[in-house]
């Protein structure tokens, strides 16, 4: 069961990170009962276990009591793994080009990058969609509940 | 008689337009969040935390109290109608409904859920009135070391309870735990592993963790492995129930309320418990046994009646370790503490004292979203139904584009996005190989909360860990906690297979 060890071993370097991060702490002024290093040791040595025991179930015939949806010998569904990635792609995008094109465009594109990834095929109309979707939602942010997201272009223009 | 003069006094602020307005949006939200699948209460409330910052306190917690409850009552008609539940808490709505929906009896299923919702509710309603003055005051009376203990019970039995394994719930625990150690530490002020990303010093937001698991997770799990469900709905029928209906209709809601206020206020981890107690209940109790779906008949009334009432109760329920102690019990639970935070409001006992008023308006509004939802759901059931033809990918799309606003918005940061997708991305993960979602979320919260309580303890008993052990509060809540790493064994042995809710 490689990936469910890859879990256990992870969850294990987690625990590695946090006992290594916590010796690097600075030190702390004046009387201290119990430093700010004690609950993340504590943590540390929590997870460490868990992984420990996670590894050992991954390796003696893997991980109990797993419900039926999750047979790890079940492939992604066909289309599943592009459908991801135009998602994937689309949340990166909006990441990256909020601040650039402002959030209406953006936030179209996510949504036509979305839609695509979960199956339409009419990038135009669902580009209108997300358009005809997110303006109002910018003015009702904007003007009626006081979030400020980023203009429809940007605020140099 | 000094509840009955508070709770007319919410009632009366409860009551003015604006107020019920936002009651009625909640309900509203609630009840459409409930019926379409992929989206949940815990999900929609954080998208809609940004209104914190314009909407005055009472309104905004009014309507958030509206989209917990709908949720439950919209997640009964998804299961009735479609046997795909909305909400997980109504598998068992859903095997017993269904089949009811089957044999031509959908209306009077869904009469029997929204009226049992109702009547569950209102009386949950008059427990959380009667007892939540009576908690806040014995809670007046612990110190951080009950505090300690009762948070450590909180996070032992969302991660025992929920879920398969007892194992996967305390590695999701660990990963909350591990989140919520990101950032200043609030007792010596030192920065804890932000690994120089100065977008971490603040913490990461309960809010964009939420957003990622259920949002992004939900969605790119679907994309991958789910495959679309292509089952037909059923027709719908008269809502009217027959004098049988009601006659073994009303002892169920009576039992199913019993059982899910207790369970609720206890931190055990959400609905699925008593919703899964009370159908074994109905089953043993009924006198129409070969109705059940277990011996393959049409459907039993009394198995919607029950369970719905009990996962309404513990709803309710659930309020009162959230306004009496602070502490929450479910992941939406969790978001709600986040809105309070917002406000600077600290839910715990002196929030009776310090924002009384508050209180008891927002238990006022719990029994007017109740007769606003039994209004509204019945008459408008068919509307409910015309949700589920919004095309998957627009549904979807719609989620994401809200869940970037919500993360977008608290700070304005691309950063906080490519957290958000790098969490739904884990989300799959934990999905994929059954790992529980809400112990991360509880996890988070309760984490920092624990660790400042167990210094004040220690400081306040001079170092001296056994003050754990000396105080009888404390160490009879760390006791129950030993106790509660039971319960799955018991559950197994009897055969009963939880799964979590978000």
């Amino acid at each position: 069961m490689p990936a469910q060890l890859a879990i256990g071993v992870g969850l294990m370097v987690i625990s590695a990170v946090l006992a290594v991060g916590a010796l690097r702490f600075p030190a702390e002024m004046g009387f201290v009962i119990l430093g700010a290093h004690v609950y993340p040791y504590a943590v540390a040595v929590f997870l460490g276990v868990v992984g420990v025991l996670l590894s050992y179930q991954a390796l003696t015939g893997g991980f109990r009591e797993l419900a039926d949806h999750t047979d790890e010998t079940a492939k992604a569904l066909p289309g599943g793994k592009s459908g991801a990635a135009w998602v994937t792609a689309g949340l990166v995008g909006v990441a990256l080009l909020i601040n650039l094109i402002g959030f209406v465009l953006a936030a179209s594109l996510l949504f036509a990058c979305s839609a695509r990834g979960f199956g339409s095929r009419r990038p135009v109309r669902d580009l209108a969609i997300g358009i005809a979707l997110t303006l109002p939602i910018y003015w009702l942010f904007n003007a009626g509940l006081g979030v400020s997201l980023p203009p429809l272009v940007n605020a140099w223009i | 008689m000094e509840t009955l003069a508070n709770l007319a006094i919410g009632f009366s602020a409860a009551l003015t337009p604006i107020n019920l307005m936002w009651g009625f949006i909640g309900c509203l939200l609630g009840t459409a969040i409930g019926v379409l699948p992929g989206i949940g209460p815990a999900l929609t409330v954080a998208l809609l935390l940004p209104i914190t910052a314009k909407v005055d306190p009472t309104g905004a917690l009014i309507m958030f109290a509206g989209i917990y409850y709908g949720a439950q009552f919209g997640g009964s008609t998804t299961s009735i109608l479609l046997n795909t539940p909305g909400e997980s808490s109504s598998m068992v709505t859903a095997l017993e409904g269904n089949l009811m929906a089957r044999n031509g009896r959908a209306g009077p299923a869904l009469a029997t859920a929204a009226i049992g919702s109702f009547v569950a509710g209102t009386i949950a309603t008059v427990l959380l009135t009667l007892f939540a003055p009576l908690v806040a005051t014995l809670a007046l009376k612990f110190g951080p070391a009950e505090y300690f203990a009762i948070l450590v019970l909180s996070f032992t039995t969302v991660s025992a309870v929920l879920g398969a394994s007892m194992l996967r719930g305390f590695a999701s625990l660990g990963i909350g735990l591990t989140i919520g150690l990101i950032g200043l530490d609030s007792t010596s002020g030192i920065a804890r592993y932000t690994l120089g990303v100065p977008e971490l010093v603040d913490g990461i937001e309960v809010v964009l963790v939420a957003v990622g698991l259920f949002a992004v997770g939900e969605a790119l799990y679907s994309l991958l492995y789910q495959k679309e469900e292509t089952a037909g709905r059923h027709r719908l029928t008269a809502l009217w129930m027959t004098r049988s209906d009601w006659k073994r209709s009303i002892p169920a809601w009576l039992r199913g309320t019993l059982i899910g206020f207790p369970f609720g206020s206890i931190p055990a981890g959400g609905a699925e418990i008593p919703t899964f107690l009370s159908y074994s209940t109905e089953r043993k109790l009924s006198k129409y046994p070969q109705e059940f779906a277990a011996s393959k008949g049409e459907g039993a009334i009394e198995g919607v009646a029950g369970p719905e009432a009990a996962n309404n109760a513990s709803a309710t329920g659930s309020l009162v370790p959230l306004l009496t102690l602070g502490i929450p019990t479910s992941a939406t639970a969790a978001i709600l503490l986040a809105a309070f935070q917002n406000y600077n409001l600290q839910p715990g006992p002196l929030l009776f004292q310090t924002s009384g008023e508050l209180v008891w308006t927002l238990v006022a509004s719990l029994y007017i979203g109740n007769v606003i939802l039994l209004v509204l759901n019945l008459p408008l059931v068919g509307l409910w139904v015309k949700l589920l033809q919004i095309p998957r990918p627009y549904l979807n799309a719609g989620i994401l584009v809200f869940a970037t606003i919500g993360v977008y918005g608290m700070r304005h940061s691309s950063f906080d996005l490519l957290l958000m997708l790098a969490i739904g991305w884990g989300g799959v993960l934990m999905r994929r190989f059954d790992f529980p979602v809400a112990p991360v979320i509880v996890g988070m919260l309760l984490g920092p909360m624990a660790e400042k309580q167990l210094r004040n303890a220690l400081s306040i008993s001079q170092g001296d860990w056994l003050v754990f052990v000396t105080q009888p509060i404390a160490a009879s809540v760390l006791a129950l906690t030993l106790l509660v790493l039971l319960v799955p064994h018991l559950l197994h042995a009897r055969g009963i297979k939880l799964h979590e809710d978000d």
